[in-house]
């Protein structure tokens, strides 16, 4: 694999993995929201 | 049953961000002259679709909410949660727009930014919606809600403006692949794993969009209690 397309490959598998962190991310946030909702609902 | 419906639906999703993902770094084949950066392209246009398309349902959940406000308080704050959970959530895919754009941009065009029609207006698109969960988060008072849905009616203003930059003006974006004319359109083995991945984004964006409202009705409930908790003391 020469260096432009190990350096492609470096940016696709960046690209992927930067769009599901910020995914995840999210619904870890939401997943967050949800329990700090429901603890203040019992309350 | 609800919670069945919704755990297959979720599964389901699943399956078809693995289906996408597959076909999109498997399946599909390399481009001609971008070979393997091309595949950014299966991530990034139906991110802005998705995108787009909750741009949208906030522009419809703003306009209900203004239409509502007087006369049906209850439908006012169901258009309201939509309104907020879809300009949250396309905020969430419009983000993945800005960030994979420069990164594909960088290897192929040399450079991450340039201030060209496409890239400019998207990026003013997401300041808008930025702005007006800002407003949503930081603002206090009655009219919060009624000055959000001004707000996110100018900013779905913006949608067809990006969508149609790279027709109006020359930009450095590629030209629309499709419905760009003749030279437009994809080979049919790049559509398929373009098409499941459009699939896969969509049925992600509303499984996300669908939590996002059901925490937000949540929360309009408990500020609806603690409001007649405090008439009540």
């Amino acid at each position: 694999m020469d260096t432009v397309a190990q350096l492609d490959h470096r940016f696709t598998v960046a690209a992927y993995a930067i769009t599901w962190a910020i995914q995840l991310g999210y619904v870890a946030w939401l997943a967050l929201r949800w329990r700090a909702q429901r603890r203040a609902t019992k309350r | 049953m609800k919670k069945i419906l919704f755990g297959l639906y979720a599964g389901i999703t699943v399956l078809l961000m693995i289906w996408g993902f597959y076909q999109a770094i498997y399946v599909a084949p390399d481009e001609q002259t971008m070979h393997e950066i091309q595949r950014i392209f299966y991530y990034h246009v139906p991110s802005a679709m998705v995108a787009f398309l909750f741009f949208a349902i906030s522009l419809a959940g703003s306009i209900g909410f203004l239409s509502f406000r007087g006369s049906r308080q209850s439908w006012a704050q169901i258009a309201d949660a939509w309104a907020l959970a879809a300009a949250e959530v396309g905020v969430v895919f419009c983000t993945v727009v800005l960030i994979t754009g420069p990164m594909w941009g960088r290897r192929a065009w040399g450079i991450w930014w340039t201030w060209d029609a496409r890239l400019t207006t998207t990026l003013v698109l997401w300041l808008i919606y930025v702005s007006y969960l800002l407003l949503r988060r930081f603002a206090a008072g009655p009219q919060v809600q009624t000055l959000a849905a001004v707000l996110g009616i100018f900013g779905a203003l913006d949608v067809p403006i990006v969508y149609m930059s790279n027709r109006w003006w020359r930009t450095q974006h590629p030209s629309p692949v499709f419905g760009g004319g003749q030279d437009s359109g994809l080979a049919p083995a790049m559509l398929h794993a373009f098409g499941w991945n459009v699939l896969a984004w969509l049925a992600w964006g509303l499984l996300i969009l669908i939590l996002r409202f059901f925490v937000e009705r949540r929360q309009q409930k408990i500020a609806e209690d603690e409001a007649q908790a405090a008439l009540n003391a």
